[in-house]
C-alpha cells in the first residue's frame, strides 16, 4: 500500500451505450437460437425431442453452477471478512442476479422430466427393484418440490445480499457490512446443502442407477472455477470498455487468476477422487458409469477433459505472467469455461448416446442459454455502479499488491 | 485492550499483538520462555510426560518380544487401535503445515503467532503416527522391505497397495514439514544464540543458526526459501491425507468404498489438527504469558476453523448415510444402520456428539470468546476424532459372513501403546517449549505496525506513539 493510500476517482458507472450491444446482442442471439433450438427439437420425432432436452440440460447446468458460485463468492466475502475483493465483489453480485432468470430457464428441465430421468416413468421404476428402493426420493413431485426450495433459498440470499450491497452505495452505512456478515455462515450452510442436492438431483440422476457421494462437491468445485472464469472475464470486459481502469488493476486480474486456477486443481481433485476409487474398487455398480464414458468416442471427450481442464491449464496458467496479462488470462478463461460446459456435457450427455455423437442442438442451446445469461448479467452492470463505491474496504482493496 | 473492547465489530481486524510492544519486548517476551530456568509446572508436566513415555517403552518393547497377539485383534477385525492411532495422529499432524503454509500463501497474517507452536506440534504428532504402522508390521526389523531398495532376492514392495504410498507419502510429509519448520527457526535461533549467557547454549544455538547474521542477503534467501517450502507444503496438506484416506476407500468394504472419502478425511484432518492446537495453546499462553502474541482473536479464529470444518464432516458423516440408503447396495445401507445402532452404536454417537453437536455451541461468539469453553470444546473434538478413526476401523466387526462376526476388545497393551504414544507427544513437545522460541519471533514483528515504514508512530507530529516508535526504532534489533 502507497503511503497516502489509493483514492477512488473512476466513473463509477459504465456508459449504456457501451453496453448497448451486448444487452440487445444477448438477448436477440440468445431468443433467436432459443425459438430455433425448441422449434428444431419439436419438428422432429421423439429422437429429436430427447435431443433437445439433453443438449437443454448439458447447456443448463454449467450456467447455473457458474450463477449459483457467484451468489456464494458474494457471501464468503462477508464470511471470512475479505477486503480484497470488495473491487470485484459487485461484478459477482450482478452474476448471482441471473438466479430468478436460471429459475426460468429451468422450466424446459422440468417439462422435460420425462425424457430426461428414466426415474420418472413409473411403469419402469415398477419394475426396477433399484429404482423402486429410492422412489421415495426420486419421484416427479419430489423432485419438483426440492427444485422450488432451491430456488426459493437461492433467490433469497442473492437478493439479501445484492440488496444490502446496493443500499450501502447510496447511504454508505458501515452497518450493513455487519448485517450481510451475520447472515454469512447461515447462508453458506444453505449453499453448501442446496448445490450439492440440485448436482444428484439434476445431473446425477440421469444415470439414476449410479452413485457417488463426491458428486456434489465435485459439481461445486467445477462451478467454482467456471465463475472466476465468468468473474475474469466479466472484469477483462469492463475495464476492456474504458471503466474502472485505476481501480481494476493488474493485481485484481492476477488474484482473480489464482483462484480460477485453484478451483480448476481442486476441481481435478474432486475428479480424480472419484474416478480413482471407482477404478480401484472395480465393482460393476460403480463402474458402468466411466465404462460408458470410456468407450465409442467418448475416450476423446475424457482425454480432452484431462489435458484440456486439467495438464494444460495447470502449467499454462500457474506462471504469474499469464495471469497478468489480459490476453492471456482472457483467453485461459474463455478456455476453461469451454471446458466447464464440457465437463457438464460429459457427465449427462453419455446417457443418452451411447457412441460419442454431437447435434446442432447441442449448439443452439449452448447459445440460448449464453446468450440470455450474458444479456442479464450486461444489463444489471449497466444499471448500476460498477463496484460498491461507499464499501469502507473499497479503498484497501484496490491497494493490494501481489509483492514477486 | 479490554475483552469488552474486543468484542466491538469493525470492518478492518483489530491489531495481531496487543499491549504496548516494541520489537524488543517482543524479543524479550517469547525468549524468557526458553531462558529462565524450568518451573514447578514444566518438570511436573514432563515428568508425567515421561512417565507415559515408558508405557509406551514397555508395551512396545512386549509387544516385538512377544508378537503382534498381545494385541485385541481378531477376525475380521484385523485392524485395531494401530490403524486408528495413526490416522489420529497423522490427523493432527496437519494444522501445522496448514497454518504455515495454506494460510502463507493466502496471506493470512494473524497464522504468525501460532505457526512456530503448530508446525512443531506437526512434526511430533507424524512421529508418533509413524511409529503405528512400524510395529503393526509384526517383524520391525524387516521393516525396510517397504522400501524399494535393490536387492539379490529381486523383492520389490508392491507399487499397487496404498500401505506403500503411505510409507513415501507420510515420510515426504514429515521431510518437508521438518525443513519447512527448520528454515523458520533459523532467525529465531540466532536471537537465542545472540542472547546465550552460557558457552554450551552459544554453540547450540549458533550450530543450527548457520551463521545467520540478519543481513539483507539473509533475509532475501529466507524470503524465497519460505515461500518455495510454502508452496511445496500446500500441496503435500491434501496429499497425505488423501492417501490415508485410500487405505480404506480403494477397498471395496462397505463403509469404506466411498468417493468422498479423500476429501472427508482432509477435513477431519485439518478439524482435528486445529482443535490440538487450541488443546495446547490455550494453556501454553496463560502459563507463560503469551496473551498479547496469542490473542483471543486468535483462538476465536482457531474456534471458527473448527466450526467450519466440523460441519464439512458433518457434510460427509449425512452424505454417507444418504448415498448408502440411496445406492439401493443392501450391504452399504446396513453397515451404516449397524454403525448407528449395533454394537458399537456408543462409538457412533460418540463421534456425532463430539464431532457435529459440541461444535455447534461456536456458533456464539460469547463461548468463541471464551478460554475455559475452548479448551473443553477441543478436548472434545479430539475425543470425537479419535472416534471417527475407530468407527470406521470397526466397520471390520460385521463382515459379510455371519458366522465370522466377532466383537474386538482391546487390551491393556492396545491401551498402553495409545497412552504411550501421548507421552512421546507430550516429551517432545515440553522439550520444544523449553529449548526453542514457541513463537516466531522474527515473523511476529513482520506484523505489528511498526513493521511498515510510513507507520504514524514514526512521524512526529503524532505524539501520542511517538515514545514508543522511538524506542522500538532504537532496539531494532532486539
Amino acid at each position: 500500500m502507497s503511503a497516502h493510500g489509493p483514492v477512488f476517482r473512476d466513473n463509477p458507472k459504465l456508459d449504456p451505450a457501451v453496453a448497448g450491444t451486448l444487452v440487445k446482442g444477448g438477448y436477440a442471439v440468445g431468443g433467436l437460437a432459443l425459438l430455433i433450438s425448441v422449434a428444431g427439437g419439436f419438428a422432429g420425432g421423439e429422437e429429436t425431442r430427447k435431443q433437445f432436452f439433453f443438449s437443454y440440460l448439458a447447456a443448463y447446468m454449467p450456467f447455473v453452477t457458474i450463477t449459483v458460485c457467484a451468489m456464494f463468492f458474494s457471501v464468503l466475502h462477508h464470511l471470512v471478512r475479505a477486503s480484497w475483493s470488495t473491487a470485484v465483489r459487485r461484478v459477482a453480485e450482478n452474476i448471482a442476479g441471473n438466479i430468478p432468470l436460471m429459475a426460468v430457464l429451468f422450466i424446459p428441465v422440468l417439462l422435460g422430466m420425462h425424457d430426461l430421468y428414466h426415474w420418472s416413468h413409473h411403469d419402469a421404476v415398477e419394475h426396477d427393484p433399484i429404482l423402486k428402493g429410492k422412489s421415495g426420493y426420486l419421484s416427479p413431485a419430489f423432485f419438483v418440490a426440492r427444485a422450488v426450495v432451491f430456488f426459493v433459498i437461492w433467490f433469497a440470499i442473492q437478493h439479501f445480499f445484492r440488496k444490502n450491497s446496493l443500499a450501502q452505495d447510496e447511504s454508505g452505512d458501515v452497518s450493513l457490512t455487519y448485517k450481510m456478515r451475520r447472515l454469512a455462515p447461515i447462508s453458506t450452510l444453505l449453499f453448501a446443502l442446496t448445490i450439492s442436492f440440485a448436482a444428484f438431483d439434476w445431473s446425477m440422476s440421469t444415470s439414476p442407477h449410479w452413485f457417488s457421494t463426491i458428486y456434489g462437491v465435485f459439481t461445486f468445485a467445477g462451478g467454482m472455477m467456471g465463475f472466476f472464469a465468468a468473474l475474469a472475464l466479466g472484469i477483462l470486459w469492463i475495464t476492456g470498455r474504458g471503466a474502472l481502469t485505476s481501480t481494476l488493476t493488474v493485481d485484481n486480474f492476477h488474484d482473480v487468476g489464482k483462484l480460477m486456477w485453484g478451483f480448476m486443481v481442486f476441481w481435478t481433485y474432486t475428479g480424480f477422487s472419484q474416478y480413482f476409487l471407482i477404478w480401484y474398487g472395480n465393482i460393476p455398480e460403480e463402474t458402468i458409469y466411466y465404462i460408458t464414458r470410456q468407450n465409442n468416442g467418448w475416450m476423446s471427450v475424457f482425454i480432452l477433459l484431462v489435458v484440456g481442464h486439467f495438464f494444460a491449464p495447470f502449467w499454462i496458467l500457474m506462471s504469474r505472467h499469464t495471469k497478468r496479462s489480459r490476453a492471456m488470462l482472457g483467453a485461459g478463461a474463455a478456455w476453461l469455461l469451454l471446458m466447464h460446459y464440457m465437463d457438464h456435457y460429459f457427465m449427462v450427455m453419455p446417457v443418452l448416446h451411447h457412441h460419442l455423437h454431437f447435434h446442432w442442438l447441442d449448439l443452439t442451446t449452448l447459445i440460448a442459454v449464453g446468450g440470455l445469461f450474458v444479456a442479464a448479467w450486461a444489463q444489471r452492470t449497466v444499471k448500476h455502479n460498477l463496484v460498491p463505491v461507499k464499501d469502507p474496504q473499497l479503498l484497501a482493496s484496490m491497494g493490494y499488491e501481489n509483492a514477486v | 485492550m479490554s475483552t469488552a473492547n474486543y468484542q466491538q465489530e469493525t470492518v478492518f481486524p483489530p491489531p495481531l499483538v496487543e499491549g504496548n510492544q516494541t520489537f524488543h519486548s517482543v524479543t524479550e517476551a517469547v525468549c524468557r520462555v526458553v531462558e529462565a530456568p524450568p518451573s514447578k509446572g514444566w518438570l511436573a508436566s514432563f515428568a508425567m510426560a515421561l512417565l507415559g513415555l515408558a508405557v509406551l517403552g514397555v508395551s512396545v518393547g512386549w509387544l516385538i518380544w512377544e508378537g503382534s497377539g498381545i494385541w485385541g485383534l481378531n477376525q475380521p477385525v484385523s485392524w485395531g487401535f494401530a490403524i486408528v492411532n495413526f490416522v489420529f495422529w497423522v490427523g493432527i499432524g496437519h494444522a501445522g503445515t496448514l497454518i504455515s503454509a495454506i494460510l502463507f500463501l493466502f496471506r493470512q497474517k494473524w497464522r504468525t503467532s501460532i505457526n512456530r507452536f503448530a508446525e512443531a506440534m506437526t512434526i511430533f504428532a507424524v512421529i508418533c503416527a509413524l511409529l503405528f504402522p512400524t510395529i503393526h508390521v509384526g517383524r520391525v526389523w524387516l521393516l525396510y522391505w517397504a522400501l524399494p531398495i535393490p536387492n539379490q532376492m529381486g523383492m520389490w514392495p508392491n507399487f499397487r497397495s496404498p500401505l506403500l504410498w503411505d510409507v513415501f507419502a507420510v515420510s515426504t510429509y514429515f521431510t518437508v514439514s521438518l525443513l519447512f519448520w527448520y528454515t523458520g527457526l533459523i532467525p529465531d535461533l540466532a536471537t537465542l544464540r545472540d542472547r546465550a549467557k552460557s558457552k554450551v547454549a552459544y554453540y547450540a544455538y549458533g550450530m543450527f543458526a548457520l551463521g545467520w547474521r540478519g543481513a539483507n542477503r539473509h533475509w532475501q534467501n529466507y524470503e524465497k526459501a519460505y515461500l518455495i517450502l510454502a508452496g511445496l507444503s500446500a500441496p503435500l496438506v491434501l496429499s497425505v491425507h488423501t492417501i490415508v484416506s485410500f487405505d480404506f476407500a480403494t477397498s471395496v468394504i462397505p463403509g469404506w468404498h466411498t468417493t468422498i472419502f479423500p476429501p472427508y478425511f482432509v477435513a477431519g484432518a485439518i478439524f482435528s489438527g486445529f482443535a490440538m492446537v487450541l488443546t495446547l495453546a490455550i494453556p501454553a499462553r496463560k502459563i507463560f504469558k503469551l496473551e498479547e502474541f496469542i490473542t483471543v482473536r486468535h483462538v476465536e479464529n482457531m474456534n471458527k476453523i473448527i466450526l467450519v470444518t466440523g460441519m464439512m464432516v458433518g457434510y460427509a458423516y449425512a452424505m454417507e448415510f444418504f448415498i448408502a440408503w440411496y445406492s439401493g447396495s443392501a450391504y452399504e445401507s446396513w453397515t451404516f444402520i449397524n454403525r448407528a445402532f449395533g454394537p458399537y452404536w456408543w462409538a457412533y454417537w460418540i463421534m456425532w456428539s463430539c464431532n457435529v453437536i459440541t461444535p455447534q455451541l461456536f456458533w456464539s461468539q460469547k463461548i468463541r470468546q471464551n478460554m475455559t469453553a475452548s479448551f473443553i470444546l477441543s478436548i472434545f473434538v479430539n475425543i470425537g476424532m479419535w472416534f471417527e478413526r475407530f468407527v470406521i476401523t470397526m466397520s471390520l466387526h460385521r463382515d459379510y459372513i455371519p458366522s465370522s462376526w466377532d466383537y474386538y476388545r482391546p487390551t491393556i497393551w492396545d491401551v498402553g501403546c495409545l497412552i504411550g504414544s501421548f507421552g512421546l507427544f507430550f516429551t517432545l513437545f515440553l522439550l520444544f517449549l523449553k529449548f526453542l522460541p514457541a513463537i516466531a519471533i522474527a515473523e511476529v514483528k513482520g506484523v505489528m505496525p511498526q513493521a511498515d515504514p510510513h507507520w504514524e508512530g514514526y512521524h512526529a507530529d503524532h505524539h501520542h506513539s511517538a515514545d514508543h516508535a522511538h524506542a522500538a526504532g532504537e532496539k531494532h534489533h532486539g
